[in-house]
C-alpha cells in the first residue's frame, strides 16, 4: 500500500513537472520550427515539431538579404567592450572594499546599494540627451558610454564577496616577497579571482547582450542595429519575415542558453548575496 | 645574515594599545622565540618587523639601519605564515623561485637555488605539484623552502606549526632546529607553544599583555622566571602557585598561609628579612615536590591527602591536598601512593620561587 | 569596411581616452597622498589634472566658463575637504576605487541630476536645437510636475488610471511569480530522479534572451497563427459545446493586451523565483522535518510551520527584489505593444514614460514623470524595508 502510494505521488509530480517544462521549452521549440519551415509555409497552423520539407532556406536568407552578421558583430563589440570596462573598473574598487579600511567606505558602499533602486529606464533619457549632445548618437561609443557603470555595482558586490574569501596572508607574502600592495594584487588575488572575474564579465556581458530600450533610442540607421534590434524590426513584419526571425533567434539564443545554463549557479548566488547583503 | 633592534616599539590600533614599549635585540645569527599567550602582541611585533603594519612609535632597525619606513619587499626579509599562504595558482617550483624571479635572478641562479632549497627540505618529487596536492606538513615545507631561497637578511615564523597534527608537528620542530643548525641565519620565531620555544630557542622572550615579561635563555627563564606570569607559562606540567606570608621563627624563615608551613632556607632567599610578615606567593613546581623518602628533609616534611592520580604511563601525575590548597607532583609510574592515602613530601629548596604578591616580581635570587 | 574600422578606430581611441583619464586621476591622487609634504609635485599635478579636465570638456563641447569656474571650485574644494579629512590616511584605496566612482558620477549620478534639472525645464521637440546650439532651455518652475497629474502622457490613459494599472500589474505579476515559483520548486524538492533535467528545462524562460523570448510569445498569440487560438480552435473542433460556454479564439494582442502582457511577464519570471526557491527549500537542514515527523506533523503542517518561515530569509529579498523588477519592467510591455501604431491599453507608467520621452519626444513632462515614479518606488522601499526591519525586531 505504502509503497503504491508513494509511487503514484512520484507519477504525479513527474507528470506536472513534464506539462511546466512543456510550457516552458515551447515557444523555443516552435522557433525552431519555424526557423526551418520552407518558405511556402512559413506561417501555418500545423504544430509538428519538424515540419514538412524541412530546410535551412531561412537561415540562407538571413544571412543574405539581412545584416544579422554585421548587427552580431556591432552586438559583440559593444558588448565586449562595455563588458571589459565594467569588470576591470569594478575590480579595482571591489579590491579596495574588500580590503581596506578606509574614510567614506560605509557610505561608499551605501551608495553603491542606493543606484540598485534607481529605475533603469528612468536613466535613458538623460543618457540619451548626454549622448546626443556630444554627438554620439548611432554610433558605438555612443552606446558603450550609456552601458559601461549599469552593471557596476552588482559587479562590485560579487567581487567584493570572492575576495573576501581570498585569505590576506596570501598578499602579504606576496609583500614579503618582494611586490608593492599593487604588485600583490595584480600578481596574486587577481589570477586567483578568475572565477569571479569571469562571474562578472559574464553578467555584465549578457546585460548589454540582451539590452534593447537604449539602443532602440540611440541607433537609428539599421546598418548600426545591435541584434536585439534587427530581430525586432524583422518580427514587426510578421507575416513576410517571420522565417528569418526564427532562424536569427535560434541563432544568438543557442549560445546565450549555453552560457546561462554553464553559469547560472554562480549568477543565483551572485544575485541573492547581493540583495541578501542590503 | 643580520642583527635586528626594536627600540620603544608602541603599537595602537584605534586606542587599543598593543605593544607597550617594547625594546629588544637580536644578535646575528641568533634564534629567538618570542612566546605569550594569544593577544599579547607576539604577531604584531613580527608583523611590525615584516613591514605588514606601521609602527605607531619607535624604531625598528635591521642591520643598523632604520627600516620604519620600507615596505616589505625592501627590507630583506622572508617570513612563513601560519596558514603557509603558498600561491594557490603556481606550482610548488613557481611558489618557491616567484621572489627570486621578481628580483630579477637569472634562471640559472633560480634554479639552482630551489635545488638547493628542495634537496634539503626533501621536496625534490614534489616540485611540479600544486599546492593543493599537497599533504600539511608537505605544505609547511614548501613555505619554509621559499623562504630559504631568498637568502634573506632574517627569517620570520609565524607560529608555523599550529597546523599540523601533534606528531607532524614534533617531527617539523626537529626539521627546524637542523635547518637551523644548517642555515645558522638569524631567526625570529613568533609561537603561543612553550614546548617549541623551550626545545628550539637560543633566547626566550617572553610576552604578556603588549609587553616583555622576559628575555633570556631557556634554562634561565626556566630556572629563573622574573614573574609569576613567566612562571606559570613556561614549563609543564604548570608551576604550584601558593599565596601565603613570610614569617620568621627564632632564626628561621617560613613561609606560611592557613594551610601550609614552609621552611625557607636562608640561601633560598637571604632577603627574607625585608620581607618578613609581607604577602608573597610561592612557586614550586611540579618536578621539584620530592616524594622519595630517600631525599626527602624529614625535618621539614609536609603531610597531604592524594586526590587524584593520572598515570601518564612512564610517570603519574599526584595531585596532593593541603586544606583548600592543591599541589600537583611528578613522579614514577606505579608508585605506592593510592587515592586518599597520605602523602608525605618536602620540597627541593634549590628551585624554589618566590615572588611578591603585589607586583609579581621575582624576589629571591 | 571602412566605417566598421572608422567605428572600431573610434572605440579604441575612447578606451584610450578613459585610460588617460584615470591615469591622470591616478597620478593627481598618488601624488596627493605619497608627497603631501612637497608642495610643488602636489600643484604641478592639480594644474595637469585641471588642463587635462578643460580638455576633456573642451572635446566633448561642454566648456563653458561657468562650467570651468565650476570645476574649478570644485577642484578647490577638493583639495581642501581631502587634505583635512584624510591626513596622513592611506591612499591605496581612493586610488583603487576612484575609476569605479568617477565612472559612476559621470554616468548614473550626472544623469540622475540632469534629469532633475530638466524636469523643472521645459524641453520638447521645438525647444532641443536651442539646447543643442547654446546649452539653454526656458525655466518651466512645477509646471511639468502640474502636467504629470493634468496632461495624459498617452494619448488614451492619464496618469492615476496608469498607476492602478501598474500596481495592479505588478501585485499580479510578483503575486503569481511566487506561487509557481513555490509550487515548481516543492515539486522539484519532492522528487527523485532527473531532478537537473527539469531544472534545467525550467529556466530556460529565464536564460533565453529576452527580446527572444518576448517576441516569440508575442508570436503564439498572434490571431491565425499563435499557438493558443490554434489550441482553442482545435479543442472546439473536438468539443463543440464548449463553444455554448464562450470559448472562442480571441485576438489577443488588439483586444487584451494587457492581459497577453500579464501572461507572458508571468511565464518569464516564475524561473528566477523557481531557482531562488528551490535554492532556500535545500538549505533548510533535514532534521528539522524528521523532528516535525516525530510530532506527528502532516504536510501542510510541515509546509506552513517549517517550510515557509525557513525560507523567508532568502525569499523576501527576492519578493522586494521581484517587486522592483516588475514595477520597472518596460521590456515586456514595449516589446509585446511597441511596434508603429501599437496599441496603449497595456501600457504601465514606465513604459508610458519611455514612449512619451521617446514617441512623443516631450522630453522635460517625461522627466518630471520619472521623479514622480522614482519617488513612488522610492517610498515603496521605504515601506518594504520598515516592515523587513519591523519583523526583524519583533522575532529577536
Amino acid at each position: 500500500m505504502k509503497v503504491n502510494r508513494k509511487l503514484i505521488k512520484q507519477i504525479l509530480l513527474h507528470s506536472g513537472l513534464i506539462i511546466a517544462a512543456i510550457i516552458c521549452v515551447y515557444p523555443l521549440s516552435r522557433i525552431f520550427t519555424v526557423s526551418i519551415r520552407p518558405g511556402d509555409r512559413i506561417v501555418s497552423t500545423d504544430l509538428a515539431l519538424i515540419p514538412d520539407g524541412a530546410t535551412f532556406i531561412s537561415y540562407l536568407k538571413l544571412l543574405k538579404e539581412t545584416y544579422f552578421l554585421r548587427w552580431l558583430f556591432n552586438s559583440l563589440v559593444i558588448t565586449v567592450s562595455t563588458s571589459f570596462i565594467g569588470v576591470s573598473l569594478a575590480s579595482t574598487a571591489a579590491y579596495a572594499f574588500s580590503r581596506f579600511e578606509f574614510f567614506g567606505k560605509r557610505s561608499a558602499m551605501i551608495m553603491l546599494l542606493a543606484t540598485q533602486m534607481i529605475p533603469a529606464g528612468m536613466l535613458i533619457l538623460p543618457l540619451f540627451l548626454m549622448i546626443m549632445k556630444l554627438n554620439l548618437m548611432n554610433t558605438y561609443l555612443g552606446m558603450i558610454i550609456a552601458y559601461s557603470v549599469s552593471s557596476l555595482p552588482f559587479s562590485i558586490w560579487i567581487l567584493k564577496g570572492y575576495y573576501d574569501t581570498i585569505p590576506k596572508s596570501l598578499e602579504e607574502a606576496a609583500m614579503v616577497d618582494g611586490t608593492g600592495h599593487i604588485g600583490a594584487f595584480w600578481r596574486v588575488i587577481l589570477p586567483l579571482s578568475t572565477p569571479a572575474l569571469s562571474i562578472a564579465f559574464l553578467f555584465n556581458f549578457t546585460a548589454a547582450w540582451n539590452e534593447y530600450l537604449v539602443a532602440r533610442v540611440v541607433l537609428f540607421s539599421s546598418k548600426q542595429y545591435t541584434w536585439t534590434l534587427g530581430l525586432f524590426e524583422l518580427q514587426g513584419q510578421f507575416i513576410t519575415q517571420w522565417g528569418m526571425f526564427a532562424a536569427g533567434s535560434m541563432l544568438v539564443t543557442i549560445p546565450v542558453l549555453a552560457v546561462f545554463l554553464y553559469s547560472s549557479k554562480w549568477l543565483v548566488s551572485g544575485l541573492t548575496l547581493g540583495s541578501v547583503k542590503g | 645574515m643580520a642583527s635586528v633592534t626594536f627600540k620603544n616599539i608602541v603599537k595602537k590600533y584605534n586606542e587599543n594599545l598593543i605593544l607597550d614599549n617594547v625594546s629588544l635585540e637580536i644578535k646575528d645569527h641568533e634564534f629567538v622565540v618570542v612566546v605569550g599567550p594569544s593577544g599579547c602582541g607576539k604577531t604584531t611585533l613580527l608583523r611590525l618587523l615584516a613591514g605588514l603594519e606601521e609602527i605607531t612609535s619607535g624604531d625598528i632597525e635591521i642591520d643598523n639601519i632604520r627600516v620604519n619606513d620600507l615596505p616589505p619587499s625592501k627590507r630583506e626579509i622572508a617570513m612563513v605564515f601560519q596558514d603557509y599562504a603558498l600561491y594557490p595558482h603556481m606550482t610548488v617550483r613557481e611558489n618557491m623561485s616567484f621572489a627570486l624571479k621578481l628580483r630579477r635572478f637569472s634562471r640559472e641562479e633560480i634554479d639552482k637555488r630551489v635545488n638547493e632549497a628542495a634537496a634539503i627540505l626533501q621536496l625534490e618529487n614534489l616540485l611540479d605539484r600544486m599546492p593543493r596536492q599537497l599533504s600539511g606538513g608537505q605544505r609547511q615545507r614548501v613555505a619554509i623552502g621559499r623562504a630559504i631561497v631568498r637568502k634573506p637578511k632574517v627569517f620570520l615564523f609565524d607560529e608555523p606549526l599550529s597546523n599540523l597534527d601533534a606528531k607532524l608537528r614534533e617531527e617539523m620542530r626537529v626539521e627546524i632546529a637542523k635547518l637551523y643548525q644548517k642555515l645558522n641565519s638569524t631567526i625570529v620565531y613568533v609561537t603561543h607553544d612553550q614546548v617549541e620555544a623551550m626545545t628550539l630557542a637560543g633566547r626566550i622572550v617572553v610576552m604578556n599583555k603588549g609587553i616583555v615579561q622576559q628575555n633570556g635563555t631557556p634554562l634561565d627563564v626556566y630556572r629563573k622566571p622574573q614573574n609569576s606570569f613567566v612562571a606559570g607559562f613556561i614549563g609543564s606540567p604548570t608551576m604550584n602557585f601558593m599565596d601565603g606570608k613570610i614569617v620568621s621563627e627564632k632564626d628561621f624563615f617560613y613561609f606560611q598561609n592557613k594551610d601550609v608551613k614552609i621552611f625557607i632556607p636562608s640561601f633560598v632567599f637571604p632577603e627574607a628579612q625585608d620581607y618578613a610578615g609581607r604577602e608573597v606567593t610561592l612557586g614550586v613546581r611540579p618536578d621539584d615536590i620530592i616524594l622519595d623518602s630517600a631525599k626527602m628533609d624529614h625535618a621539614n616534611k609536609l603531610s597531604a591527602t592524594v586526590e587524584v592520580i593520572e598515570l601518564l604511563g612512564h610517570r603519574e601525575n599526584i595531585y596532593l591536598r593541603l586544606g583548600e590548597q592543591r599541589i600537583l607532583a611528578v613522579g614514577e609510574a606505579f608508585g605506592e601512593l593510592s587515592p586518599n592515602a597520605r602523602a608525605e613530601f618536602s620540597l627541593n629548596y634549590k628551585n624554589l620561587h618566590i615572588f611578591d604578591a603585589l607586583t609579581k616580581k621575582r624576589i629571591n635570587p | 569596411m571602412s566605417e566598421i574600422l572608422l567605428s572600431l578606430g573610434q572605440v579604441l581611441s575612447f578606451m584610450l581616452l578613459i585610460a588617460a583619464a584615470i591615469a591622470s586621476v591616478e597620478l593627481y591622487l598618488w601624488a596627493h597622498f605619497k608627497y603631501h609634504d612637497k608642495n610643488s609635485i602636489f600643484y604641478a599635478c592639480a594644474l595637469l589634472f585641471t588642463m587635462f579636465a578643460a580638455f576633456i570638456l573642451k572635446a566633448a563641447g561642454f566648456l563653458t566658463a561657468n562650467a570651468f569656474l565650476l570645476f574649478l571650485l570644485f577642484e578647490i574644494f577638493l583639495i581642501f575637504a581631502s587634505k583635512k579629512l584624510l591626513k596622513g590616511k592611506k591612499y591605496l584605496p581612493y586610488l583603487l576605487s576612484a575609476p569605479a566612482f568617477l565612472g559612476l558620477a559621470a554616468l548614473l549620478m550626472y544623469p540622475f541630476i540632469f534629469q532633475i534639472y530638466l524636469s523643472f525645464h521645459d524641453l520638447k521637440l521645438t525647444t532641443i536645437m536651442q539646447w543643442k546650439e547654446t546649452g539653454s532651455i526656458p525655466f518651466a518652475g512645477f509646471k511639468q510636475y502640474l502636467a504629470v497629474f493634468t496632461v495624459p502622457p498617452l494619448a488614451e490613459a492619464g496618469f492615476f488610471k496608469l498607476l492602478w494599472r501598474t500596481l495592479g500589474w505588478t501585485f499580479i505579476n510578483v503575486f503569481f511569480h511566487v506561487l509557481g515559483g513555490l509550487t515548481l520548486a516543492l515539486m522539484l524538492s519532492e522528487i527523485t530522479r532527473l531532478k537537473g533535467v527539469y531544472r534545467t528545462l525550467l529556466v530556460i524562460p529565464w536564460a533565453m534572451p529576452q527580446v527572444v523570448a518576448v517576441l516569440a510569445m508575442r508570436g503564439e498569440f498572434h490571431s491565425q497563427y499563435g499557438f493558443v487560438n490554434v489550441m482553442i480552435k482545435k479543442a472546439l473542433d473536438i468539443f463543440p459545446w464548449l463553444a455554448s460556454l464562450g470559448v472562442a479564439p480571441v485576438n489577443w494582442l488588439s483586444d487584451y493586451p494587457l492581459l497577453t502582457c500579464i501572461i507572458i511577464n508571468i511565464w518569464l519570471g516564475i524561473p528566477f523565483m523557481t531557482v531562488i526557491i528551490l535554492g532556500g527549500l535545500q538549505s533548510i537542514s533535514k532534521s528539522y522535518y524528521d523532528a516535525a515527523e516525530i510530532d506527528g506533523a502532516g504536510y501542510f503542517q510541515k509546509l506552513f510551520y517549517i517550510t515557509m518561515p525557513l525560507i523567508k530569509p532568502v525569499l523576501m529579498p527576492a519578493v522586494t527584489l521581484g517587486t522592483v523588477w516588475t514595477f520597472n519592467n518596460i521590456n515586456v510591455i514595449y516589446l509585446v505593444t511597441g511596434q508603429a501604431g501599437g496599441t496603449e491599453q497595456a501600457d504601465i507608467l514606465v513604459s508610458a514614460l519611455y514612449k512619451a520621452a521617446f514617441t512623443y519626444n516631450r522630453y522635460s513632462y517625461s522627466a518630471a514623470f520619472a521623479m514622480v515614479i522614482f519617488l513612488i518606488l522610492f517610498a515603496i522601499s521605504i515601506s518594504y524595508s520598515k516592515i523587513f526591519s519591523e519583523r526583524k525586531e519583533g522575532k529577536i
